[in-house]
């Protein structure tokens, strides 16, 4: 009886939980397909419309450059990030060099400055370089949050490869970089998916600096959304609108997170 | 094929001197293993032939070629891992044909070779399985096959058959043995089991603490150990060793007493071994005490007996019976060999 009261207790937790976190995003799916005048009533019933996913994309709006900002920085800072992060990460996990855990924590320091505290000199640099409102500055700032991440990432996946395999490359005729590409990538794999999503994700939803930094021509899809809070008040539905305009990519990834985060590439390597 | 010789290899790890000055030839065409205790500086010394690990003094000389600097890949030398380190992610034909595909031979022959290779570990059948989908026997077969598919100069093996079942392990030493006998490479094999290198080395080098103590053939270095550490680590079991001292020509110790040719001595240890003992029922020969143990091997009866701190071990017939703690009297053969040793420094007193 007792074992079944906590087994209630504990299931009432989660739901509470769940409606707690979930409420916002219910509501924002449920704006979205509102017409104006629905869209302050708490009502569920109402009548449906698509319109304001229109509306968005049409002039003044123009959400399509923006979604289009957004997509290119996101992916180019991804297609930078990986790469050179998967090469660090590998040399931090296996070469013994001078300083290493120094130049490690190092790279994880960057992480513990408040982003605030550097976006005015960011600012600046930019200004000099006359690269405000570019997609190029976004891609350098993102790139420069996102690097130091996703290499302490990936070395806890390359970590995790025993070294086996690349001894027996390596003696098999395979030089450094051919033993990355042939077995440490494959092996990796799961681990480099999983930290590119996330990269992917963290780029996607980056806010301050995109905001200082841009002001007409590279505005990201989460800047985009501040548009919306007009002279006429808060247009909630075009808002949520846009907002599942943002949401969807990442839920859709964060589904690929799962999967590749339950399956193991290195199985039957060893022993 | 090759000859290889460490001449002065040191390793250091910081201040940690895990090999000190090393010299060792091995002979072309040699089945060289190295044995010793965890930690006996074995695997490094393994690992600095491969190119795996950075030697911190001395020369490797493969042919009289010295391959210091040398990256692995440039070594021609072939290894099987004690993990098998196979590509996890490729099939067992992959996995076979990728030292082939490193070195650019082309498609058609590689298949030829692939087909051939797998066929001499019996493993054609499993081409197209996965590493995770293979038995360790089979893995370690693919281990082997992908060394020896092609032809290296040196081979290196690191304890190839320590994860495998006792079963499993002799009958993949015999195929080992064969292999060498049929391919005549120059082996380099690592290995803490005596028995493994007793039955396949030309030569065995016995090591310890980063040092080798006797390097010699395994009929050698069983029949004359040359100190008390090897005497004690080669055989199965291993040699009796009683603590005890010469005083008139006579060593004594609890339970024992036997002549000897040696000045008389305090610290001595006198080594015979069990299949060398015969049990009688004569109380008046070298050895006696009260059973201990009887062990049944199936083709002889281990029978320990204890005397005070002297502990005895013979081998006997498999038809011995005794009960425990009746008397047991012990009596070398004559054919039987006494090594004495020195307790304090290990070293040998005879011979």
């Amino acid at each position: 009886m007792k074992r079944h009261l906590a087994y209630v207790g504990e299931r009432a937790l989660l739901v509470l939980i769940s409606i707690v976190v979930l409420f916002p995003i219910a509501w924002m799916f449920l704006t979205a397909f509102k017409q104006p005048r629905d869209a302050y009533s708490l009502s569920l019933t109402f009548e449906p419309t698509l319109q304001n996913f229109v509306t968005v994309f049409s002039h003044p709006w123009n959400l399509g450059s923006m979604v289009l900002n957004s997509v290119i920085v996101a992916t180019v800072t991804v297609a930078i990030a990986v790469p050179c992060a998967t090469l660090a990460a590998y040399s931090f996990s296996r070469f013994r060099m001078r300083a290493r855990k120094f130049l490690f924590f190092l790279i994880l320091s960057t992480q513990f400055i408040p982003a605030v505290v550097i976006v005015l000199p960011f600012f600046l640099m930019f200004r000099q370089l006359d690269l405000l409102d570019t997609r190029i500055a976004l891609i350098v700032v993102n790139l420069a949050i996102v690097t130091p991440f996703v290499i302490w990432m990936i070395k806890g996946f390359i970590d995790a490869i025993p070294t086996d395999s690349e001894e027996a490359a390596m003696i098999d005729g395979a030089s450094r970089l051919r033993v990355i590409k042939d077995i440490v990538l494959p092996m990796a794999a799961p681990g480099i998916m999983t930290s590119s999503i996330f990269c992917f994700i963290l780029t996607w939803n980056e806010f301050l600096f995109a905001l200082i930094l841009t002001r007409r021509d590279a505005v990201t899809l989460p800047v985009g959304l501040v548009n919306f809070r007009t002279e006429r008040g808060d247009l909630w539905e075009l808002m949520s609108a846009a907002g599942v305009m943002i949401t969807v990519p990442i839920f859709i990834m964060a589904l690929f997170i799962q999967k590749h985060f339950t399956r193991g590439m290195t199985a039957g390597a060893v022993k | 094929m090759a000859e290889v010789r460490l001449v002065d290899i040191e390793k250091k790890y910081g201040n940690f001197l895990a090999v000190p000055q090393l010299n060792l030839t091995i002979h072309d065409g040699e089945f060289l293993v190295l044995l010793g205790p965890s930690g006996c500086g074995k695997t490094t010394t393994m690992r600095m032939i491969a190119g795996l690990e950075d030697i911190t003094s001395g020369d490797i000389m493969i042919e009289n070629e010295r391959i210091n600097n040398k990256p692995p890949k440039d070594r021609d030398i072939a290894m099987v891992f004690q993990n098998y380190g196979l590509y996890p992610h490729m099939t067992v034909r992959q996995n076979i044909e990728y030292p082939l595909k490193l070195r650019g031979m082309n498609k058609a022959d590689r298949k030829v070779r692939v087909k051939e290779t797998a066929e001499k570990v019996e493993l054609d059948a499993l081409l197209d399985r996965r590493p995770s989908e293979l038995s360790g026997g089979q893995r370690q077969r693919v281990a082997l096959a992908r060394s020896i598919v092609r032809t290296p100069s040196i081979f290196l093996m690191d304890e190839p058959l320590s994860n495998l079942d006792a079963k499993l392990r002799v009958t993949m030493r015999a195929e080992l043995k064969h292999l060498h006998h049929e391919l005549g490479v120059t082996t380099v094999y690592v290995t803490h089991d005596q028995m493994e290198a007793m039955t396949l080395a030309t030569r065995v080098a016995v090591m310890r603490d980063g040092r080798i103590v006797q390097l010699d053939t395994p009929k050698k270095i069983y029949a004359e150990p040359a100190d008390l550490f090897v005497a004690g680590f080669i055989g199965s079991p291993s040699m009796n060793l009683i603590d005890g001292a010469v005083s008139g020509g006579i060593f004594r110790a609890p339970g024992v007493e036997i002549p000897v040719q040696l000045a008389d001595r305090d610290g001595v240890v006198l080594g015979i071994r069990p299949e060398q003992l015969e049990i009688t029922d004569d109380a008046s020969v070298p050895f006696g005490g009260k059973i201990y143990a009887l062990e049944l091997t199936g083709e002889s009866t281990l029978v320990t007996f204890r005397n005070g701190p002297t502990s005895v071990c013979a081998r006997g017939h498999a038809d011995y019976e005794a009960d425990i703690n009746s008397p047991c009297y012990l009596m070398p053969k004559p054919d039987a060999r006494l090594h004495l040793f020195d307790r304090a420094s290990g070293e040998r007193l005879d011979g």
